[in-house]
């Protein structure tokens, strides 16, 4: 849940999504789910040329399990906040059995 | 049944015996890890010491710890080189 | 899942799990070798159990093997990249290695 929280902190930013097939799309991030299935609006492909295609599509939902990266402006991340979070979330017991 | 006496008998056994010691950890790449086994979850994620990083028999890298996610681990085999 | 590990003592900088190795790297430079020969190097802000990151001034390396069309050499080619804040799925992470650190 750490992610899907801290992705609805940056609803309104602009973030570039880059996927596994090396499709890279900038826009603004509207909506995302428990599965960081992820909305944009006002997309453009970063190398418009090579996909030319992309030009008429103006807003997108992408499947989270074909994401890549996230970039994301610095700005919108309180860093300290996010480690204080990732602390407690290790406390929690989502891991794995031990043996 | 005849079993060696100092033998494991199941994967559990055999896992926390090598805790501690020299393994290789073979990728589903191929790529060979060879380190001191730390510990590991039951999603085969593994925290190596010492860790060297082999590629076609060849020692690409190395690391002080490394944390290898288990959906990428082929084998845990114990090292005898060592 | 058994009840057992988390009424474990709590020690904070002991490797009890893989993942404490991860959780110790919080606010360090890490090394993370990805699917695809991609590496990374950041500061860890931070992770989950599926190691879905993020990392603050990332550099990406990507390495490519091309074969020259008339010598059949192999080429390996480095492609390098920044970013000044990176989420990373946590599917594609092969290895992540804590800086240098001494007795673990």
């Amino acid at each position: 849940m750490l992610f899907y929280s801290f992705f609805k902190t940056l609803i309104g930013q602009q973030v570039t999504v880059e996927l596994k097939n090396d499709l890279a799309i900038t826009g603004i991030l509207t909506s995302v789910d428990q599965f960081l299935n992820i909305k944009l609006d006002e997309i453009r492909a970063v190398d418009d040329a090579k996909y030319p295609h992309m030009m008429a599509v103006k807003n997108c939902f992408i499947r989270g399990s074909v994401v890549r990266y996230v970039q994301l402006p610095a700005s919108a991340v309180d860093t300290a906040l996010l480690q204080d979070a990732a602390r407690r979330e290790a406390q929690q017991p989502t891991t794995g059995g031990a043996h | 049944m005849q079993q060696p006496p100092q033998q494991e008998r199941s994967p559990t056994e055999f896992l926390s015996n090598v805790i501690g010691r020299p393994v290789v950890v073979k990728l589903n790449s191929g790529v060979d890890y060879r380190g001191i086994l730390s510990c590991l979850d039951g999603y085969m994620n593994i925290a190596l010491e010492q860790t060297e990083e082999w590629v076609n028999g060849q020692l690409k890298n190395k690391y002080g710890d490394a944390f290898i996610r288990g959906n990428n681990v082929l084998y845990i085999s114990a090292d005898k080189t060592n | 899942m058994t009840e057992e590990t988390h009424n474990a003592p709590v020690e904070p900088n002991a490797v009890e799990e893989p993942l404490d190795l991860v959780r110790l790297s919080l606010d360090e430079r890490i090394y993370v070798k990805l699917r695809g020969d991609r590496e990374l190097r950041g500061k860890l802000h931070a992770y989950d159990g599926h190691l879905n990151m993020v990392l603050g001034d990332v550099e990406e390396t990507i390495t490519v093997v091309e074969i020259n069309e008339e010598t059949y050499e192999e080429v390996i080619r480095t492609v390098k990249r920044t970013s000044e804040m990176l989420f990373v799925r946590g599917d594609g992470v092969i290895l992540v290695s804590p800086p240098v650190r001494t007795g673990t």
